[in-house]
């Protein structure tokens, strides 16, 4: 059941991302040219309505958090440094 | 009902629209399912499988063992319908390229930076993917895994993660683009 779910999520995941254009090499590029902000306004819509909606829905009582991913300063930066080269460089 | 359909035929977007979308999607995986959305943790499920079945002694480590365990995982399972999900979302608009010529090295933009050979395109993404796939490790998720669903936890490591990921992918446009930045 909940690998069916998994399916379904995926689906709309890949929708999105396909309708935004971040399939595109030149989106994800252009982001770091300051030439098209469409990867921004994707990821910070995203981020704001997952966020309210969550917080709200445990101020209910209606879902507890999974692990949140551990904080390790060093560790999250150096990894996306590294992350920003490789996004830069192939544009996925 | 009408525009509904028409906005899906569309091939573009506005980035809000999308973004409400996987917004969404990321509270009903929360709520419904208890995980994370996320890519790069798949892959890492899917290597130390195969792994474990070619060289079990190079991957019986504290990594494989217990931070990524591996086996057919819940985001595994949700990396197959990204795939197909952006398969109908480019089916729905009529850029679905599958089989067609040229497909593999499709992008204006890359190929007046690159050159417009398909096994240049295949080499790059390949070592970006490398590169990607090792950072990820590092930090602990990649875009998906990490930006997007720890920043909407407010997990501090997420928005270290961005940081890190504009300044460094900033610079790296700038050393490819130099005189076209």
């Amino acid at each position: 059941m909940n690998f069916v779910l998994a399916l379904v999520f995926g689906a709309f995941f890949g929708f999105s991302l396909n309708k935004a254009g971040l399939t595109t090499y030149q989106k994800i590029v252009n982001v770091f040219r300051f030439t098209d902000m469409a990867v921004l306004k994707f990821m910070m819509t995203a981020l704001v309505v997952a966020m309210s909606g969550l917080f709200a829905l445990r101020g209910l009582g209606l879902l507890t958090f999974p692990n949140i991913p551990a904080t390790y300063m060093v560790g999250n930066i150096v990894g996306g440094l590294i992350f920003g080269v490789g996004m830069a460089l192939t544009g996925y | 009902m009408k525009f509904i359909l028409n906005y899906i035929r569309k091939e573009e977007w506005s980035p809000y629209v999308a973004g409400i979308l996987l917004g969404m999607v990321g509270v009903a995986a929360v709520w419904l399912s208890n995980s994370l959305l996320g890519a790069s943790g798949a892959f890492e499920n899917l290597a130390g499988m195969i792994g474990k079945a070619v060289a079990p002694a190079a991957f019986d480590n504290l990594y494989f063992n217990f931070i990524m365990p591996p086996g057919i995982t819940w985001g595994l399972i949700l990396l197959v319908g990204v795939f197909f999900g952006g398969m109908i979302g480019a089916a729905t608009s009529g850029t679905l390229l599958w089989g067609k010529k040229g497909a593999a090295n499709s992008d204006a933009q890359w190929k007046r930076i690159f050159g417009p050979q398909v096994w240049k395109r295949w080499v790059l993404a390949f070592i970006g993917a490398i590169i990607l796939e090792y950072a990820a490790g590092i930090a602990g998720g990649c875009t998906s895994g990490l930006a997007i669903s720890g920043g909407m936890l407010l997990a501090p490591a997420a928005f270290l993660f961005i940081m890190g990921m504009f300044a460094s992918g900033i610079l790296t446009a700038l050393v490819i683009y130099r005189k076209r930045y």
